[in-house]
């Protein structure tokens, strides 16, 4: 397979008078791991749920395998939902047993922490030890596609690191990989990001891209509690780095004249934006 | 202590909010109290003022007519047969199509009473009773008019549908509260059978519960099992089916295992009440009456009841078995349509699009 293995072609979703995605359109290429970033309620769930068949679009296609998802499309599907999807009162062999045999794959024999608890019940485990079962799960048939909702949400970062070696493992496999993230360190492991917010793609390509060369400002200060508040107060958008004060509005003179204005010493100067401030800056226009 | 009082009307104040958005919880709160107030001030009856009657054998003209001037009695002559004798009054009653049948060709006559009936003959007896020794009384199919033989076959049914539509409904919408469901959707398994395989470990057990508790009820209660398995097992087969679809449509329209025992317990209620094996159907007056011409459970009594105490054969027991037949398909079939809308919302039927490369 040569060809996309995800597609979503102008994908819209309305509820109502709600659009919850609008017109999105990208696409997912064997051995790539693309990012789908955004902030909760941007619509991320909701493209995934379309790609899976799950959810009808009220416009535009979604293609798996460059076909409408269908049953037989998803046998080359791999799926961790965000709530996990394993069955809580089985011990982690059955659920393992169970995918298999709905796949029609031998099981996978879990390894590293997930062996000694192989036979607990899925609703004893800590969600580190869960999370890596339903990756297993979703990997013990050899899938094409992997489709992962936030698989590292709550997941100390040492597990973290070993789910993206296993994310990592199957890209170099050739597995086409989707995977949203709130973890702005994990969406840096990604080869390609998809920016969405208010149900658009906002900016996609690599990290580079994204942030395109735009600016923070960062604000050094002794009294960096009341330059928070002044540059709040203003309207500018501002969060903390440690005791400096970064303001994403890149207008340096602006930031200048507040703090001046309220007789705050400050050390003020362009530095580059992340990509957390940049998916701020996109949300914000 | 202000601010105790000040945090005790906080904690008011948001539990009246809570409920008041709550639909299903104000229904029992408000809904439920008022239908049951109206349907069992209606309902709860147990005089019977209107007993299905035949009257057989050479008298039988005469006798009809003398019954139905009979000062306060009950009995309305719906059959009379002046061929017949005391196996066509036995045969009527076994078919339930009449619940006394007189058989005029003995002296004095013979009253044959339907025991499975339990007020209706308790009602009947007192009537003729009241004749002296003009008529003999003779009661079939639970001499000993025994509460617990009447109950015992309608208890069954009501067990069937705990099971059926509370734990079915619960088993069912598990699935859809712990997200599972979402993953069955994008396994490659046919939707029918994931339905199957949901449902027939829950008919089975159903099947089990129903063979013990009918065994227990044979051993403990000493309640007869006159008539054909193979008939008790196609009625309970069906009513299985009607049971099991009705879990399957409460768990289609609850998010949570709280919201579908609620709900459960509207499709439970009226059973319990209405089908007949607490007030005598023929008790209810006919503006509430309807609605037990409406619940499963009203068929199963009469099956079950017809089966075990009367030794009703199948055609005997034609319609309670055509209307569970019915029922198992509209509600089965609906209620498996509905869930298999969450399995497959949109499985390959849209228009091919443009593919590119």
């Amino acid at each position: 397979m040569s060809g996309p293995l995800l597609q979503a072609q102008a994908l819209s979703r309305t509820f109502g008078a709600f659009t919850a995605v609008d017109q999105v359109t990208f696409d997912v290429a064997p051995g790539e791991v693309v990012g789908l970033l955004g902030a909760n309620g941007a619509g991320k769930t909701t493209v995934i749920r379309m790609l899976l068949g799950l959810l009808r679009p009220t416009a535009g296609h979604a293609l798996l395998n460059g076909n409408p998802p269908s049953r037989a499309g998803r046998e080359r599907l791999g799926y961790v939902p965000q709530g996990l999807g394993l069955y809580a009162e089985l011990t982690v062999r059955e659920n393992l047993e169970f995918a298999a045999q709905a796949f029609g794959c031998p099981p996978a024999r879990p390894e590293g922490p997930m062996r000694e608890t192989r036979d607990r019940l899925v609703s004893d485990l800590p969600l580190g030890i869960r999370r890596q079962v339903a990756f297993l799960c979703a990997l013990q048939h050899r899938p094409d596609v992997l489709v992962l909702d936030e698989p590292s949400s709550g997941v100390e970062p040492l597990g973290r690191a070993r789910l993206w070696d296993q994310i990592r493992e199957q890209s170099q496999r050739g597995v086409g990989v989707l995977v949203t993230t709130h973890y702005m360190q994990e969406a840096q492991q990604c080869d390609r990001l998809l920016l969405m917010s208010q149900g658009r793609l906002v900016a996609q390509g690599t990290e580079a891209d994204i942030v395109d060369g735009t600016t923070a400002v960062a604000v050094a200060s002794d009294d960096w509690a009341r330059v928070f508040a002044v540059l709040s107060a203003a309207g500018l958008a501002v969060n903390l780095a440690g005791r400096d004060v970064r303001v994403i509005d890149p207008d340096l003179p602006v930031v200048r004249e507040l703090l001046a204005g309220q007789g705050i010493e400050a050390a003020c100067h362009e530095v580059p934006a992340t990509i957390e401030e940049r998916m701020t800056m996109l949300a914000r226009t | 202590m202000r601010s105790n009082l000040k945090s005790m009307r906080a904690m008011i104040l948001k539990e009246f909010r809570e409920l008041r958005r709550d639909h299903r919880t104000m229904g029992m709160l408000i809904g439920m109290p008022v239908l049951l107030l109206v349907v069992f001030g209606y309902a709860a009856n147990f005089t019977v003022d209107n007993v299905p009657t035949a009257t057989v054998g050479p008298q039988a003209e005469q006798v009809a007519q003398q019954v139905e001037v009979i000062a306060q009695a009950p009995f309305d002559v719906v059959e009379v047969d002046p061929g017949g004798n005391a196996a066509t009054a036995e045969d009527l009653l076994q078919r339930d199509s009449v619940d006394v049948a007189i058989d005029t060709g003995q002296q004095p006559p013979v009253a044959y009473i339907d025991g499975s009936s339990l007020f209706t003959a308790q009602t009947s007896i007192a009537a003729f009773n009241r004749l002296g020794d003009q008529v003999t009384v003779e009661i079939l199919f639970n001499p000993e008019l025994k509460t617990s033989w009447v109950m015992v076959p309608a208890i069954i049914g009501l067990i069937l549908t705990f099971i059926g539509t509370i734990i079915t409904s619960i088993g069912m919408v598990k699935e859809k509260q712990t997200g599972t469901i979402e993953q069955l959707a994008v396994m490659p398994i046919k939707p029918s059978t994931v339905i199957l395989g949901k449902i027939l470990p829950y008919f089975l057990l159903a099947t089990l519960d129903m063979v013990l508790v009918t065994v227990l009820g044979m051993v403990l209660f000493d309640v007869p099992f006159n008539g054909s398995v193979g008939v008790f097992a196609i009625g309970a087969g069906l009513f299985l089916f009607v049971v099991l679809g009705l879990g399957v449509f409460v768990s289609t329209i609850s998010q949570n295992v709280g919201q579908a025992i609620q709900t459960a317990f509207f499709f439970l209620l009226p059973q319990i009440l209405l089908s007949g094996f607490i007030f005598p159907l023929e008790a209810i007056p006919w503006g509430v009456r309807w609605i037990s011409y409406f619940l499963p459970l009203t068929y199963f009594t009469m099956v079950s009841q017809g089966v075990m105490l009367r030794g009703a054969p199948l055609d005997a027991l034609w319609f309670p078995l055509i209307m569970l037949a019915i029922m198992a398909v509209v509600i089965f079939t609906g209620a498996v349509l509905r869930f298999r809308r969450n399995l497959a919302p949109g499985d390959g039927r849209r228009s091919k699009p443009k593919v590119s490369a």
